[in-house]
């Protein structure tokens, strides 16, 4: 688990899906600390959930992370799963970016 | 010392006889393990040494009289064993000091299990460090009891210090890798460097203009770093280039005192003072490495084996320079990237435009905060400029990273202004960033909004930026709707929206710096405040209006922000000021926009 004082990142793995739960703040200083714990843990072609549900902020560098992600999936043909986040602070820049329609977003974390 | 060989001969002889008959006397004693020693004295090579109930040399062969520091059997027998440990510094593996209770023969007399043991010695006059590993076992005497123990001493040194070695260089050169900032990095690495390497470590660089500057010291005492500080006031302004760490910088090679006596001390010392200093460091060896690429010095390391009384030797000289080297690179590496860094935002600030140019009616006033230097940079942008019969302003937000945001920003407003040759219209604008974006071969998206001025009609459109807010005396609203960000997905399309600006009527675009501000709490500005700050501004002038938003912002947040802030506000003049009465020329000076446009192009 990867923690710093405004964002949590917890690992689950769930059969062949990876899921990290990330809560608190992702933006523009934490970015790199989501993108890094991706990079160690998640391995093409295993499919991946992000779960945002605790997510209180979003920034437009975290926005850019997520489409790198979709794009990456796309790419190489895997499966990306993000559950959208509670909280309207920070599901607004996937609102405003056309994103939540856009990205594979589920209705709800998957049980 | 003179040699008299028959003597010595005579000596040998006579050690060899008496040992013998130690031997003959313990074989006698040790009936039942006989066999056992015959093997061990006869394989080994370590230093073997039998001691009785008492702690007294029964045997020793020659590797441990000589491992011990004697001439011969005799000396070592007649020297009691607590003399022998008063002439070594002896620590742990852990670092802590050993004393003879430790030891596991005499825990053994003791009725203790004794495990192995790695000690460290250090020799209180030669300087020699030594690693060594103490097993000991009972002999047993016919009725079971310790008769005595015998002890092998294994000599690790260099084992042990290449070991230490490597786990220096390679966290040396992790804490070289993981950071950009060099200076505290020289820090860690100092700190690394001691005790195991050495005593003390220190770190010197050499700024452009060749002046040294010391920027880590380190000793395992923090006690101890005061002597540091009050050397460095003895610190000639010129060092001497034929000497010491003033050599190393001028000449690049590495100097190695292997022993460093007093007279070099005094030869050294400034006054009396000084060489008080320099002899409470006790000093013993020293070395010094350049931090060199190529034909370029940077700086300098400094390791010192002082009061442990450790004597540096070549491998030490060899370790350092690897890691001199590496810090070098590292160096080298942080000072381009901030070069580069610098570059960037430089870059990114050169795209904006010097000088916002007049739009007869209007009142045009922007503002730009750019955010701390970090790896990503969120390049916003903004610009103004006339095509035909109308007004475009654009402004956007690139994230990415150094010159790369920057390199796409200027391709981004290349590309509108470009595109707007053709085809004026805001959401065919757009349209054509985001098919520019798609074709680029990793994956570039930006955000942009959009507005066509022609008269007091204002048409825009939305690529996932900030919808922009209409500022008057009625109140604060947004306009248009949210349109997908630019080069990010497929099937995007954006769609128009117009309004008419009245006198006095603001029209306020912005980027998510301002919203995403942070205050106190890790509280954001938000679109909140941002509509409560601009309502109470909503009859001030363009200028006043972006300016207090500024001052506003400036007042919520805590700390630096982050990412780049920019705002432009668009007021339409209220009849009778100077840009009203433009206004009414509006008309007329449509023809000259061309040359406002080849002047801002």
């Amino acid at each position: 688990m990867v923690r710093q004082a405004r964002i949590t990142i917890s690992e689950e793995v769930r059969g062949a899906n990876l899921q990290l739960s990330i809560d608190g703040e992702l933006d523009i200083s934490t970015v790199p600390l989501l993108e890094a714990q991706i990079e160690a843990t998640h391995e093409s072609p295993t499919p991946l959930t992000l779960d945002l549900s605790g997510l209180t902020f979003m920034d437009s560098s975290g926005l850019r992370l997520l489409i790198e992600l979709s794009e990456r999936s796309r790419r190489e043909a895997w499966q990306l799963s993000l559950v959208p986040s509670r909280h309207e602070s920070a599901n607004l820049v996937l609102r405003i970016t056309g994103a939540d329609t856009a990205l594979p977003f589920t209705e709800r974390a998957p049980e | 010392m003179g040699l008299d060989s028959e003597q010595l001969i005579q000596d040998l002889a006579e050690a060899e006889r008496e040992r013998e008959q130690l031997v003959q006397e313990l074989r006698h004693a040790l009936r039942g393990s006989e066999r056992r020693f015959e093997a061990i004295v006869g394989s080994l090579t370590d230093a073997v040494t039998i001691r009785d109930r008492e702690h007294r040399f029964l045997y020793a062969n020659s590797a441990a009289i000589a491992h011990l520091g004697f001439d011969s059997w005799e000396q070592l027998r007649d020297t009691p064993p607590a003399q022998i440990m008063k002439d070594y510094l002896v620590w742990g593996e852990d670092g802590g000091v050993i004393s003879m209770d430790d030891i596991p023969s005499v825990r053994i007399l003791r009725g203790e299990q004794a495990e192995p043991l790695l000690i460290r010695t250090v020799h209180q006059e030669t300087g020699a460090e030594r690693w060594n590993l103490l097993k000991a076992a009972p002999l047993l005497d016919e009725d079971g009891e310790v008769e005595a123990t015998i002890t092998i001493i294994e000599e690790v040194t260099e084992r042990k210090r290449a070991e230490l070695r490597d786990a220096f260089l390679a966290q040396a050169s992790a804490a070289l890798a993981s950071s950009l900032d060099y200076e505290q990095t020289l820090r860690n690495v100092a700190q690394l460097a001691v005790p195991d390497i050495a005593d003390w470590c220190a770190v010197d660089l050499l700024d452009e203009d060749g002046d040294r500057r010391t920027v880590a010291v380190a000793h395992v005492d923090p006690q101890r770093l005061s002597l540091a500080e009050a050397l460095r006031g003895y610190v000639p302004e010129q060092l001497d280039p034929e000497r010491g760490i003033g050599r190393v910088l001028h000449t690049g090679e590495a100097v190695f005192y292997a022993e460093i006596p007093d007279e070099m001390l005094v030869v050294a010392a400034i006054d009396e003072r000084h060489l008080e200093l320099l002899r409470a460091v006790g000093f013993h060896s020293a070395l010094i490495v350049p931090m060199r690429l190529g034909e370029r010095i940077l700086g300098a390391m400094t390791l010192v084996g002082a009061e442990s009384g450790r004597a540096l030797d070549r491998f030490d000289l060899e370790l350092s320079e690897q890691v001199a080297a590496r810090a070098a690179v590292a160096i080298e590496n942080s000072r381009l990237y901030s070069a580069r860094s610098s570059i960037a935002r430089t870059l990114q600030q050169s795209l904006l435009p010097e000088q916002l140019p007049e739009i007869t009616g209007y009142e045009l006033a922007s503002i730009y905060l750019p955010g701390v230097e970090t790896s990503m940079v969120g390049g916003d942008f903004y610009d103004v400029w006339a095509v035909r019969d109308s007004w475009l302003i654009v402004i956007g937000d690139v994230t990415g990273k150094g010159i790369d945001a920057a390199a796409l920003t200027a391709l981004v407003r290349h590309t509108v202004r470009t595109a707007s040759e053709f085809d004026a219209s805001p959401s065919r604008l757009l349209e054509f960033v985001d098919a520019t974006l798609k074709k680029r071969p990793v994956l570039s998206v930006c955000t942009a909004m959009c507005v066509r001025l022609q008269g007091d009609r204002a048409t825009l459109a939305v690529g996932g930026h900030p919808l922009p807010l209409h500022v008057s005396s009625e109140g604060v609203r947004e306009l248009g709707e949210h349109g997908p960000l630019l080069g990010a997905f497929a099937d995007a399309c954006w769609r128009e929206h117009e309004v008419h600006l009245k006198p006095g009527a603001t029209l306020l675009a912005y980027t998510d710096g301002i919203t995403d501000a942070q205050g106190q709490g890790d509280v954001r500005f938000g679109l909140g405040r941002l509509r409560e700050a601009v309502a109470e501004l909503a009859d001030r002038p363009a200028a006043e209006m972006v300016d207090g938003l500024a001052r506003r912002l400036a007042e919520f947040q805590t700390g630096a922000h982050s990412d780049d802030t920019a705002a432009i506000a668009l007021r339409r003049a209220v009849a009778g000021t100077a840009g009203a009465d433009r206004a009414q020329a509006h008309e007329v000076t449509r023809a000259g926009t061309a040359s406002a446009m080849s002047a801002t192009a």
